[in-house]
């Protein structure tokens, strides 16, 4: 087996789900990005991946719109969370991200019990660049959900001119990715200079990188939470 | 274990570390805005400023 098709492999995967969580988002309908027929074998793995990857917003259509989960979907979210967890010395957002998972789960699947509820070390945000910041912020972009309460949140809303910022150079860079995850985080925090033109800037980010489905995903999840639409 | 089992431990394998790479990526390379853009930006509604702002002047050497 080639490792080297792996990869692109599980790219093409995160954004065809991502794809259906967009379409969802839209809709109001469910992400069916869990395919629950995909839950077994090689496509299994592969689906159960993408899930990993996509991490707590491959449930996001039944976080901000309160449409509640269909079972199947809870299952191989589950699964996805329970097959994958971080490796030891993992990275802080793989940890992140599956903590944001666990939560999510907690939240929509009150009956999981998994164990304690204690946060990962957020250390590694404090007194890091503005730069570094918004790139760790917008690879956990899955956190910037409306009533979230964690120590990354919590680092965000104290720098709102540093993401700010970062939404800034990454739109210069031309890195929407980006630039969507940090314009996500700026709905939802407080501070943010009105100079920034944040509605025009996601328009923007939007035109420029929305065939992007990662893109939409974080374009859609900030217009919605801008709306209030979870309210 | 079958031909099939092995392949898909593999597959489960290489996607562990494949995960970890997706969740941890590096920062992509900038690609700067060429003049098309930059005129795009400046009709896009007018309303975002802050990117066509001049950069910093860099101080002089000397």
């Amino acid at each position: 087996m080639e490792q080297s098709g792996t990869s692109p492999l599980l790219q093409g995967a995160v954004q065809d789900l991502a794809s259906g969580v967009v379409s969802a988002l839209r809709s109001g309908d469910h992400a069916r990005a869990a395919a629950p027929a995909a839950a077994d074998g090689e496509a299994g793995g592969l689906a159960l991946a993408a899930v990993r990857v996509l991490g707590a917003d491959a449930l996001l259509p039944a976080t901000l719109l309160r449409t509640p989960p269909l079972p199947d979907e809870l299952a191989v979210f589950r699964k996805a969370v329970e097959a994958f967890p971080p490796g030891a010395g993992a990275a802080p957002t793989v940890v992140w991200s599956h903590w944001a998972m666990r939560r999510t789960l907690r939240r929509l699947d009150p009956g999981h019990a998994d164990g304690p509820d204690e946060e990962p070390d957020a250390a590694w945000l404090e007194d890091t660049t503005w730069q570094l910041l918004t790139h760790q912020l917008g690879v956990l972009a899955a956190l910037a959900v409306p009533g979230e309460d964690c120590a990354v949140t919590r680092a965000a809303g104290r720098r709102p001119v540093d993401v700010a910022r970062g939404f800034v150079r990454a739109v210069r860079r031309r890195d929407w990715r980006q630039a969507a995850g940090a314009g996500r985080w700026l709905t939802l925090l407080e501070g943010v200079p009105q100079t920034l033109g944040l509605e025009n800037g996601l328009d923007f980010v939007e035109l420029m990188g929305g065939q992007d489905p990662l893109v939409a995903l974080q374009v859609r999840a900030a217009r919605l939470t801008r709306a209030g639409a979870f309210v | 274990m079958s031909p099939t089992e092995k392949f898909t431990e593999e597959l489960t394998g290489i996607q562990s570390a494949d995960i970890e790479a997706a969740l941890d990526p590096a920062e992509a390379d900038g690609i700067y805005r060429d003049s098309r853009e930059c005129a795009a930006l400046a009709l896009f509604k007018g309303g975002f400023g802050l990117l066509l702002s001049p950069p910093t002047p860099r101080p002089k050497k000397g």
